[in-house]
């Protein structure tokens, strides 16, 4: 099949015209046929938004959306001009998903790969079962949040809520604030230089600054990895 | 999975939304409960001895029978039939004492079909199964005039798809309840309040919350203490909307399980499911307050607006249910 000679690079799809099948089915198709950029107007808070999108495109919405959106992504460049709904980035293979307001629960649910940032507050569980992406948090975090991460990186610039890193197999937590408790098997663990170096080239690109707060690290202290009877209370009371 | 809905107008100038507002506001959210839906509204025009009493039949019942059965035991000031249900207000100038709860007992013993869906000064509560629309069709609710309510649309997990097992329940004059979420202790609930006196109408689980609160404001408890103690006694997810004659609140699991979104506005209080809901108001406005409640949380708003309060829970249990 030939390609248009004059691709467009940028173009825009105003979503109430649509069904939500149909704008993802457009979103693929732009990004095979090789656009650059996709403006969505009136988003409108709706569910599963450039869920699926498995070609490099640069998507904008420009407004608050729902549930999932950008999950399943891989190797989308994702902005919202609003808040999002529950597990923003689910799934994310590789890509980025940037999103300037506020973050409900789930964010980066399960996220394999890739750069989510919440420049607002995420809520509870954020980062739960992180699988290697890496998540920003510029505000803070609800309760729960890393709860069975295994891999990966969740940074919070701001306080965290209740059981942070609850069962957490792997990966490291980075907190600027204060944290209201640890979860199950969650540690501190010492900052040095390679970590303060970590943290500046994640924020920086987004105008923050590590330097300004007192960053603590959590890791995994891996005593429940494997049973034993005399841990049997702390096994008992996890989450 | 369920939706749920509430709304407080903060100005009188308001009220006459009400109807078309709520209907609107748990329209998007037919996607999370498709097979049943209901609103509790609130209207505050009544003489103080006069009470709404909603009754609903699925069955075939004579309403002229319950008519004359009722005014033997009650003066009623007016009724009306429409479709399946018939509105009565009942006037206990002369009868202060009467026991309403025992009436409509009686009620429900010698007419089976028929089910008492509210009673109370300001609370209006219909409901059915089928489609948000068809709803406001059938009882022409657009135009209701009220200073709050509360909606829901339903997706039964626990019990049987009919009228009587939808939300909003209610267990006595004037409170409602909506609810997103399933109890898992309810039968151990259930039991002790009915070991209280509580007379159980449905199989739905939801119900033993409307229950629960009514034992708690029946023994002098406000409401905010009365929705601190069920977080102590109601185990499972949940995100409840409460509604009383003056009051509507808010309380969420410690897990915060299931969604909620508040908007805050000069005009009014909004409580949604999801976002989305939101965008439904004409009056929409994005730079005002909305924010997601925290696990635990108990947030109860007033119709008089200097009354707002908002806490999270934590306070010692008071008169409680032992669990």
């Amino acid at each position: 099949m030939m390609l248009e000679q004059t691709t467009r690079l940028q173009t825009t799809i105003d979503c109430t015209a649509f069904t939500t099948r149909a704008i993802n089915q457009q979103l693929k198709d732009l990004a095979s046929s090789g656009v650059k950029q996709v403006d969505l107007l009136n988003p409108a808070g709706r569910h599963n938004l450039a869920v699926g999108v498995q070609k490099p495109i640069q998507i904008r919405f420009q407004g608050p959306v729902g549930y999932y959106c950008g999950g399943l992504g891989n190797g989308v460049q994702i902005e919202i001009e609003g808040s999002c709904g529950w597990s923003v980035g689910e799934n994310l293979v590789a890509g980025t998903i940037t999103i300037r307001g506020n973050a409900s629960a789930n964010a980066g649910a399960s996220a394999h790969g890739g750069r989510i940032c919440v420049l607002g507050n995420a809520g509870s569980r954020a980062g739960i079962s992180l699988k290697g992406a890496t998540l920003i948090v510029a505000g803070n975090v609800g309760h729960s949040s890393a709860f069975m991460m295994q891999q990966g990186r969740l940074i919070i610039c701001g306080d965290a809520g209740a059981n942070l890193g609850d069962s957490l197999y792997d990966g490291e937590i980075f907190v600027g604030g204060s944290i209201a408790s640890l979860g199950a098997d969650a540690r501190y663990e010492p900052m040095t230089d390679r970590d303060w170096q970590v943290l500046a080239t994640e924020l920086q690109p987004l105008g923050l600054s590590p330097q300004s707060s007192p960053f603590k690290k959590i890791v995994c202290a891996q005593e429940l990895y494997h049973f034993k009877a005399r841990d049997f209370t702390r096994w008992k009371d996890v989450y | 999975m369920c939706g749920i809905a509430g709304i407080l107008y903060r100005h009188p100038e308001q009220y006459q939304r009400l109807g078309k507002d709520l209907l609107s506001l748990i329209q998007p959210l037919e996607t999370r409960g498709p097979d049943s839906c209901g609103v509790a509204l609130y209207s505050s025009q009544g003489v103080p001895s006069h009470l709404k009493l909603l009754l609903h039949d699925d069955g075939n019942v004579q309403w002229h029978e319950v008519r004359r059965w009722l005014s033997q035991e009650v003066s009623i000031a007016r009724s009306q039939v429409t479709t399946d249900m018939l509105q009565l207000i009942l006037n206990l100038k002369d009868q202060p004492g009467l026991d309403l709860n025992r009436l409509c007992q009686q009620l429900e013993t010698l007419f089976p079909t028929v089910h008492w869906a509210s009673l109370g000064q300001a609370l209006e509560i219909y409901k059915h199964v089928g489609s948000v629309a068809a709803l406001g069709g059938k009882y022409e609710l657009a135009h209701f005039v009220g200073s709050h309510g509360i909606g829901h649309t339903r997706m039964a997990t626990e019990s049987v798809v009919n009228t009587d097992h939808c939300h909003p329940f209610t267990a006595s004059p004037d409170l409602a309840i909506v609810h997103n979420g399933q109890i898992s202790n309810y039968y151990k609930l259930r039991y002790q309040l009915e070991q209280m006196g509580a007379v159980f109408r449905t199989h739905n689980d939801s119900e033993v919350i409307a229950h629960y609160i009514h034992y708690h404001r029946q023994s002098g408890q406000p409401l905010e203490a009365a929705l601190d103690q069920l977080l102590q006694d109601i185990d499972g997810t949940y995100t409840i909307l409460v509604a009383t004659a003056d009051q509507l609140a808010l309380v969420r699991d410690q897990y915060a399980a299931k969604p909620a979104v508040i908007y805050e506005s000069k005009e009014m209080v909004v409580i949604v499911s999801e976002y989305r809901a939101f965008l439904t108001l004409p009056d929409f406005d994005p730079t005002a307050t909305v924010r997601e409640p925290d696990a635990v949380e108990v947030n109860v708003w007033s119709v008089s607006p200097e009354m707002n309060q908002q806490h999270s829970a934590g306070s010692p249990p008071l008169t409680s249910l032992h669990r």
